[in-house]
C-alpha cells in the first residue's frame, strides 16, 4: 500500500514533467505505464490539458491509488523528455528502487538549460538561415540575426517578470519588428518580406502545432485540440506584434 | 548556379534546425545529427522546388525524410525520435506565406476596391499553402512511427539479429 501511494505520486510527477515540457499524449501515457509494469502495477491515465489523473491498479485488479497532478505552465524542454525516456528504459532493465528513480527524476528536472548567451546566438543564427532560404541577402540576414537577437532578449526578460506567455510572444514579436522596421525607415535598401516575415519565426509554435497533429492522429482528439488552439492563439499574438510594429512605422 | 543555391540553402537550414533544438533545450549529443536532419530536410525541399514540384508535396517528402530519418536516430542517439524530428522540421515551415496570408487578411477588412477580388484569391491561396505545409510537416514526422506499429522504437529491429533494443 505505502508503495503504491509512493510509486503513484512519483508517476504523476513524472507524467506533468512529460506533458509541461511538451510531450504527446500517447507518449506520456506510453511512459507511465512502463514505470508501471516495471513495479507490477496496472495504470489507467486520464490527461488533460493541464493536469494528469491516474488509478493504479494492483495484480489483482484491486485500485490501490487514485490521483491528480496539475501542472504549472512552463517552457519545451526536450532534455527532460529524452532523460525521462531512458530513466524508463532504466527502471525496466535494471529493476531500480522508487527512490533511485525519484532522485534520478529530480536530478534531470533542476539540469540547467544551454546557457543564455547560448541560445541567444544560435536562435539568432537559425533567424539568418531561415531569411536565406527564404531568398534574403546578406544584408537581410544580419538584420534578421539582430531583429532576432532583440526579440528573443525582450520574450526572456518578458517571462522573467512572470507575464502571461501570450503578452511575451506579442512583446517578443514587437520587438523584433521595430528593429527590422527601424533599418527600412532609415533607407536601407531591403525587402520587407524577407526581413519582417523571418525576424519573427523564432516565435512560431512548433512544438504545439506538431503536436496538435500528433494527437489528432492518435486520437486524442480533445488534447490535439487544445493544442492546436494554443498555437492559434500564439500566431495571433506574433501577428499582433507585427501588425503594431508595422502601425508604428506607417509601412504598407 | 541553382544547385549551388539549394546546398547553400540546406546548409544554412542545418542551422534553423540547431537553433530551435538549442532553444528547445535538447541533449547537446543530438546536435549534430539535428543539422544533418534540418539540412537533408531543406536540400530535398529545394531540390523538389528546383524540379518544378508544388511547394505542399516538397515540404511532405523532406518532413517524411526526417520522420523516417528519426528512427535510426533515436535508436543510436538513444532519444525519443520526436527529440530529432520537431527542431529539423522548423526550417520546412512556410513563414512567408504565413505572413502573406496575415497582410491579405488585413486588407480584406478595408473598403472594396477594383482589386478585392484579386486580394481574395491571394490570400485564400497563401493560407490554403500554409495549412497544408504545416499538416504535410506534421503527417511527415507522426505517420513513419505509426507505419512501424511499435509502441517505441526500441522495439523495432534495425538489424536481422540485433540481440537487444
Amino acid at each position: 500500500m505505502e508503495e503504491a501511494t509512493e510509486l503513484g505520486s512519483l508517476l504523476l510527477d513524472v507524467g506533468v514533467s512529460l506533458l509541461q515540457s511538451g510531450a504527446s499524449c500517447s507518449r506520456i501515457r506510453i511512459t507511465m505505464r512502463r514505470f508501471a509494469t516495471a513495479y507490477h502495477y496496472d495504470a489507467h491515465i486520464s490527461i488533460g490539458p493541464k493536469s494528469i489523473s491516474l488509478t493504479l491498479n494492483d495484480e489483482q485488479e484491486q485500485p490501490v491509488f487514485t490521483g491528480v497532478h496539475s501542472t504549472p505552465a512552463q517552457g519545451v524542454n526536450f532534455k527532460i523528455i529524452s532523460g525521462i525516456s531512458r530513466l524508463s528504459w532504466d527502471t525496466v532493465e535494471h529493476k531500480l528502487s522508487l527512490q533511485q528513480v525519484r532522485n534520478e527524476l529530480n536530478r534531470l528536472l533542476s539540469l540547467p538549460h544551454y546557457p543564455r548567451w547560448v541560445i541567444l546566438f544560435f536562435v539568432s543564427l537559425a533567424g539568418s538561415a531561415f531569411c536565406f532560404s527564404f531568398g534574403g541577402k546578406a544584408i537581410e540576414m544580419m538584420i534578421t540575426f539582430g531583429a532576432t537577437f532583440f526579440g528573443l532578449f525582450i520574450r526572456q526578460e518578458a517571462l522573467k517578470k512572470k507575464f502571461n506567455s501570450n503578452i511575451c510572444v506579442y512583446a517578443g514579436s514587437l520587438a523584433a519588428a521595430l528593429f527590422a522596421g527601424a533599418f527600412i525607415k532609415a533607407g536601407v535598401n531591403i525587402n520587407l518580406e524577407h526581413a519582417f516575415a523571418t525576424s519573427v519565426l523564432f516565435l512560431i509554435p512548433g512544438v504545439p502545432l506538431i503536436n496538435c497533429f500528433t494527437d489528432l492522429i492518435d486520437g486524442n482528439t480533445l488534447n490535439g485540440l487544445v493544442r492546436g488552439m494554443n498555437a492559434i492563439i500564439i500566431s495571433l499574438a506574433i501577428a499582433l506584434g507585427l501588425l503594431t510594429a508595422m502601425l508604428i512605422y506607417q509601412l504598407q | 548556379m541553382e544547385w549551388i543555391l539549394i546546398l547553400g540553402k540546406a546548409f544554412w537550414c542545418g542551422f534553423g534546425a540547431v537553433g530551435f533544438g538549442i532553444l528547445f533545450n535538447v541533449p547537446p549529443r543530438t546536435l549534430f545529427a539535428l543539422w544533418v536532419g534540418g539540412a537533408i530536410g531543406g536540400f530535398l525541399k529545394f531540390s523538389l522546388l528546383q524540379l518544378s514540384a508544388g511547394v505542399v508535396f516538397a515540404s511532405f517528402v523532406g518532413a517524411s525524410f526526417i520522420g523516417i530519418l528519426s528512427i535510426p536516430i533515436a535508436h543510436f542517439r538513444h532519444v525519443p525520435p520526436m527529440i530529432f524530428s520537431i527542431p529539423s522540421v522548423i526550417p520546412l515551415i512556410p513563414g512567408v506565406f504565413a505572413y502573406r496570408t496575415m497582410l491579405g487578411l488585413i486588407k480584406l477588412t478595408g473598403s472594396i476596391g477594383p482589386d478585392y477580388s484579386q486580394v481574395i484569391a491571394d490570400t485564400v491561396n497563401n493560407g490554403v499553402k500554409t495549412l497544408f505545409i504545416i499538416m504535410s510537416l506534421a503527417v511527415g514526422v507522426a505517420v513513419p512511427m505509426h507505419l512501424m506499429r511499435k509502441e517505441s522504437v526500441k522495439n523495432i529491429r534495425l538489424k536481422p539479429k540485433a540481440a537487444h533494443d
